[in-house]
């Protein structure tokens, strides 16, 4: 058996073992979940080892670029993490990266923000009658939708029914998202299928 | 009304093996269930399609093994179509499983004759997800000094005149959660204006219909697999995405219908309760 035919086999044990599950919880599906979990653990080592070795290590070591010392400190400062007595140095590098992670996403007030509030305001005349219905549900449902969530005024008769309405554009998007959830799952299963019937089995081309 | 009753105390595996079936048998003998290519796909195709010879695309992967089945043949037939193109693909990852994707793609295509650092090339993995993308857009050589193979990226001819994100003529990103679309869009397009079109599982699917709408995603591939099969039949490169549609149709089927079924059973029992006490 070549390396290649071995890898199938392998793959279509683990399918059978994970699969397993669905007849009943069994100690074939246990023990191949944890080889999955070492696996998968082990694989990050590789990649964050191989990553710090060409993104740090390489500049440093071989073209002399010192700039790289900084983040290989705060880098290395987040480990103290692990100690009671110096635990506390590890706040800084934390800080920093929080700090940096709250400006990047300043940038989400254009993004996510005044260009979703230039998209929504439309003209209700689409092409079309499909064209205007559309343009008509988003607006309005965007309108909805966000008066659900006012809790700050006492609401009134007017509120109440365009919060309710709200709530159904709410439960839409809900069952879109579920809906997209069942179809994400099969397509695993279809593609696991698709490796057995056809690098397996070889009855499918 | 017994027949409803009797569903209920249905094994579950009886649902598994029936769902099995369905999947199982189309795969064997195709049905041929049309697909309609969506207006999001054909936006994407459209976006790609305008690409010239020589032009640079950058192609991310940024997908977990999870989410790759749904996600990976989105980006094989995106690079497929661009390569065919003569498109030049410069490849990066900020998820680390991405890189296996990645790495294999480079397999297949120098395999297929395309010359690595001239019509394709991997830069690798950057760890530090919208943070890394921030930096990676002001300044590749900074966050990739050297590529996946470790040479100096000015040593490849498909990097001369890329210097930030902005150097790229498109970005098509594949992603199965956080960095996605949204990270991409408020990084690398709010800044640098670049056309990007996003492939994402089918379950992110509908919150990213917003940037599609918005025109800050010149495309989307937002239903998984069904996005990738609608991709391969508009240009013509049928692929596995294609022959698993009658298995997604029918499975959805038996879904819907023991969804009906379930409510259905759910109603029964109900009124029945209601009667009982009242």
């Amino acid at each position: 058996m070549d390396l290649a035919t071995a890898k199938v086999w392998a793959g279509a044990l683990c399918t059978f073992a994970i699969y397993s599950f669905l007849w009943k919880e069994n100690r074939f599906f246990r023990a191949f979940q944890n080889l999955y979990v070492g696996l998968a653990a082990g694989y990050s080592l590789v990649v964050a080892f191989n990553t710090l070795k060409r993104q740090a290590w390489v500049p440093l070591a071989e073209s002399g670029d010192v700039s790289v010392v900084v983040p290989i400190v705060f880098g290395i400062l987040l480990f103290t993490r692990l100690s009671k007595k110096y635990g506390w140095i590890a706040r800084y590098p934390m800080a920093l990266l929080m700090g940096i992670g709250s400006a990047l996403s300043m940038k989400a007030i254009e993004s996510d923000f005044v260009r979703q509030i230039q998209a929504s305001i439309i003209s209700w005349k689409g092409t079309g009658i499909g064209g205007t219905f559309n343009n008509l549900v988003l607006s309005l449902g965007t309108a909805f939708a966000l008066v659900y969530f006012f809790f700050t005024f006492k609401p009134t008769k007017a509120s109440q029914v365009t919060g309710r309405l709200g709530r159904w554009v709410l439960m839409l998007c809900f069952g879109a998202a579920f809906g997209s959830a069942v179809q994400g799952r099969l397509s695993l299963l279809i593609s696991q299928m698709q490796f057995l019937l056809r690098d397996w089995l070889r009855l499918i081309s | 009304m017994n027949v409803i009753k009797w569903f209920g105390t249905l094994d579950r595996r009886w649902l598994y093996a029936l769902l099995l079936f369905v999947v199982v048998t189309p795969l064997i003998r195709p049905l041929g269930i049309p697909v309609d290519v969506t207006e999001s796909t054909a936006q994407f195709v459209e976006a790609v399609e305008k690409l010239k010879p020589g032009d640079k695309m950058l192609l991310v992967f940024d997908y977990s093994i999870g989410g790759g089945p749904d996600v990976d043949p989105q980006a094989q037939v995106v690079l497929a179509h661009a390569l065919s193109k003569g498109v030049k693909v410069v490849e990066v990852a900020f998820i680390d499983t991405g890189l296996n994707y990645a790495q294999k793609t480079i397999e297949k295509w120098e395999k297929a004759g395309k010359v690595y650092g001239e019509d394709i090339l991997l830069l690798g993995y950057a760890a530090g997800s919208e943070t890394a993308i921030s930096a990676f857009a002001q300044d590749i050589a900074q966050v990739f000094p050297i590529d996946i193979r470790g040479k100096p990226l000015s040593s490849y001819p498909i990097m001369q005149g890329i210097q930030n994100a902005g150097d790229f003529d498109f970005i098509a990103e594949f992603a199965t959660g956080i960095p996605g679309p949204a990270e991409w869009i408020r990084q690398v397009v709010t800044r640098y204006n670049v056309p990007l079109g996003c492939g994402v599982v089918a379950v992110m699917g509908p919150q990213n219909v917003p940037y599609l709408q918005s025109g800050q995603l010149v495309g989307l591939l937002g239903g998984g697999l069904k996005s990738a099969a609608e991709y391969e039949i508009a240009v013509n490169m049928p692929g596995a995405a294609t022959a698993a549609m009658d298995a997604q149709s029918l499975g959805h089927v038996v879904i819907v219908l023991f969804v009906l079924i379930g409510n259905l059973l759910f109603l029964v029992e109900r009124t029945e309760q209601k009667a009982r006490k009242g």
